[in-house]
């Protein structure tokens, strides 16, 4: 373990750009999945066949495509954008942390939609009716009666998510973002021990997914609370 | 912006001839995956600790780290050894083809064992007992009962982790495999036109999947035949 | 008359069985004669699912014996394979297996368990499907029957074993009322023939046309015990009358 020192400082650092990205990207995907459900319950035709083309493309092609795809485009835009102004830039580089944090976000953000979605058609409509025939307002029903109903069936599949999540952000080290897996590569270059370096980036992956495994199993429990059988 | 048609043109062939790659690439990864799967399926159900742990343990580790570290330690990780370099499998590991394969089959399998775990799990009990009270064994009972409905129950995920597995098969291109993916990423690195080769080969995989979830779901009508109502 | 008749088929000694720490059968005692029908009452969490599902071990007792044909439940598979042979069971959601057609349905557990040649399990399936007046949905798949219909297919497949015992789990508790009958006439023929019958029921009139001796259970304990004018017309226990006066006025 030798080979390691040295190191440890870069693959502290590049775990906390995971954990950044993660934040960033779950902060995102959220949304997009809350956009996505809801376009797709709408009564409105177009926003409907948005979101179904945004999960169909999502989930229909490689991550790995859409980040390239990102970020090329993205740079070629932009370099395009600047290029009016300054004739002399030949070629911009875009931050990989945003573009990687926005790009799988969009991704599980798609099954996100799915998830959503179905979370609010299976509550039941009989506690939803239940509780406007008990006269409270159809606002009240929805933060007190639907959200917390929702909460507790999407919770398994969102922490798949979240999981996705996770180890979607070694993909972004593909368009050059600083984290393990590329502080992994680094250090082999250096070190010539490439199996230590990929198997100390799988140790700090899987603790990642540790806690977001039993921070969701924590949050199930919690969930289910008034399931549990007395006596 | 313009689109140049004569490059999308001129690339969708030139990516197509990666597809054959790509398609071996998913269906002997599938085929090794399951297979793999099934043998960890039936360690977990064994009853038998010293079965039952390895297989969670492994389940664990490869749905807990990401696709692409694995590919990694594999191909870039092993030749650090030297018993590896001299073992009768390095012909196989020297090769990025057969490490993206290796890869690709152990990941899916820690998933597919999990969807046909779920395919057991949705079984009903009743229905188990139905086959103890009439004397069947448990060996009877799982052959004869358990597999075709689980089989069944299972499809559904089990397309969705063919698609993964699909879109996965896009990584062999991060160890110089030519897939279509590694074939788009060269025309890019020449002609700069992320744009028109990037999308196109974005409408590749989607018609791939789409082929895919079409074929699972007859297959899944098939299975399910005996549910209707009518004959 | 045969030698057999009167003569214990099924024993249960002070059986007990808990789940975790909460006792669902209570010094269970019974004994069922050969040819004898029994019908079981009780409320809901009673216990009585759990005392017949135990003579057929898909539960385990805790402790007391069980005995069936003589042969005693313990551990052994060999014994509770021979038990299982011997004890045809029906279930409230009749739990007949959607993959298979209904004639498969009936094959399967022959074929499997007694080594019978596909010709001759084909044979004695149609003969049971006809017993049970339905021989010309052989080829149909369950969900392609009515309620009614599944339980009677049920039925036949538990027969095709040749039993000496059937149990019947509340057989037509799951189904429309208008397709009791059609199951309560199958059952009553199997009586007639002289099969020994336990039901768990709370088919009343079934209960005083067709039942030997009625239980009555109640909080995992049998409570009161009797053939069926005595225990209709003088019940001892107040939970017993409580009980009947439930099930009867409504
Ligand atoms: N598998 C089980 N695990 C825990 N408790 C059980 C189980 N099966 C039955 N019980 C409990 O045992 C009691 C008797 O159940 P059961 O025999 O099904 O009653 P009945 O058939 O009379 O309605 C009930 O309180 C029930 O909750
Ligand atoms: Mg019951």
């Amino acid at each position: 373990m030798e080979e390691l020192s040295g190191w440890g400082d870069d693959f502290f650092w590049g775990s906390v750009v995971v954990a950044q990205v993660f934040i960033v990207s779950l902060f995102l995907m959220v949304l997009f999945g809350l956009i996505g459900a809801g376009a797709k319950l709408s009564k409105n035709r177009i926003a409907n066949n948005i979101a179904a083309a945004y999960t169909v493309i999502f989930r229909g092609v490689p991550e790995i495509l859409v980040l390239l795809l990102l970020y090329f485009g993205a740079a070629i835009a932009l370099t395009n954008i600047v290029q009016i102004f300054d004739p002399n830039i030949k070629f911009l580089d875009i931050p990989p942390f945003w573009v990687g944090s926005f790009g799988i976000a969009l991704v599980v953000g798609a099954y996100a939609t799915e998830t959503f979605r179905g979370a609010f058609l299976g509550v039941d409509p009989g506690q939803i009716e239940a509780a406007r025939a008990l006269g409270i307002s159809s606002f009240k029903t929805f933060i007190y009666i639907q959200i917390p109903e929702m909460w507790r069936l999407a919770l398994p599949a969102f922490g798949n998510h979240m999981l996705s999540l996770i180890k979607d952000t070694a993909l972004i080290s593909i368009i050059g973002l600083n984290e393990t897996l590329f502080v992994a590569e680094q250090a082999t270059a250096t070190t010539g021990k490439p199996f230590t370096m990929f198997i100390v980036v799988g140790l700090i992956y899987l603790s990642f997914s540790t806690i977001i495994t039993l921070t969701v199993m924590g949050l199930e429990k919690y969930a289910n609370k008034h399931l549990e059988h007395g006596r | 912006m313009i689109v140049d048609f004569s490059l999308i043109i001129d690339s969708i062939p030139k990516m197509l001839t990666g597809l054959s790659l790509t398609l071996q690439l998913l269906f002997v990864s599938a085929f090794l995956g399951t297979i793999l799967a099934i043998i960890l399926l039936l360690m977990r159900i064994s009853g038998r600790w010293y079965l039952q742990w390895p297989a969670v343990v492994y389940i664990y580790i490869f749905r807990g780290t990401p696709i692409l570290v694995q590919i990694f330690i594999i191909y870039h990780g092993l030749p650090q050894f030297e018993f590896i370099r001299t073992s009768i499998f390095w012909p196989i590991l020297r090769e990025p083809y057969g490490c993206a394969i290796l890869a690709l089959s152990l990941n899916t399998g820690a998933y597919v064992s999990e969807i046909l775990r779920g395919g057991i799990l949705g079984v009903p009990r009743g229905l188990h007992e139905a086959g103890s009270a009439l004397g069947l064994s448990v060996r009877q009972r799982f052959i004869y009962i358990t597999t075709p409905i689980a089989v069944r129950l299972a499809i559904p995920a089990y397309s969705n982790d063919i698609v993964s597995l699909m879109k996965a098969t896009a990584l062999a291109s991060t160890i110089t495999l030519l897939d279509m993916m590694g074939i788009a990423r060269t025309i890019v690195a020449d002609t700069f036109a992320p744009y028109e080769v990037f999308i196109s080969l974005a409408v590749i995989y989607m018609i791939l999947t789409l082929i895919i979830q079409k074929s699972f779901g007859w297959f899944e009508r098939y299975m399910s035949r005996y549910l209707k109502k009518e004959a | 008359m045969t030698i057999n008749e009167g003569q214990p088929i099924i024993v249960l000694e002070n059986v007990a069985k808990f789940f975790g720490k909460f006792q669902a059968l209570k010094n269970i005692n019974l004994t069922v004669a050969k040819g004898e029908k029994v019908v079981v009452c009780g409320p809901s969490g009673s216990g009585k699912s759990t005392m017949i599902r135990c003579i057929n071990r898909l539960e385990e007792h805790n402790s007391g014996r069980i005995i069936v044909n003589g042969n005693e439940l313990t551990e052994s598979e060999k014994d509770i394979d021979a038990v299982r042979r011997e004890v045809g069971m029906v279930f409230q959601s009749f739990n007949l297996f959607p993959h298979l057609k209904v004639v498969d349905n009936l094959m399967l557990a022959p074929r499997l368990v007694r080594n019978t040649p596909k010709p001759e399990a084909r044979e004695i399936a149609m003969k049971f499907l006809t017993r049970v007046r339905i021989a010309d949905q052989a080829d149909k798949y369950p969900a392609q029957l009515s309620g009614g219909q599944q339980q009677r297919v049920a039925i036949a497949r538990a027969l095709c074993m040749n039993p000496e015992i059937m149990l019947f789990d509340e057989p037509t508790s799951a189904l429309d009322p208008e397709m009791i009958s059609e199951v309560l006439d199958v059952m009553t023929d199997l009586a007639e023939e002289g099969m020994t019958m336990i039901v768990v029921t709370h088919e009343m009139g079934f209960a005083r046309s067709v039942a030997d001796k009625v239980v009555f259970m109640d909080q995992g304990e049998i409570v009161e015990m009797n053939p069926p004018v005595e225990f209709f017309e003088s019940p001892k226990s107040e939970r017993t009358r409580l009980f009947l006066s439930q099930i009867l006025t409504h």
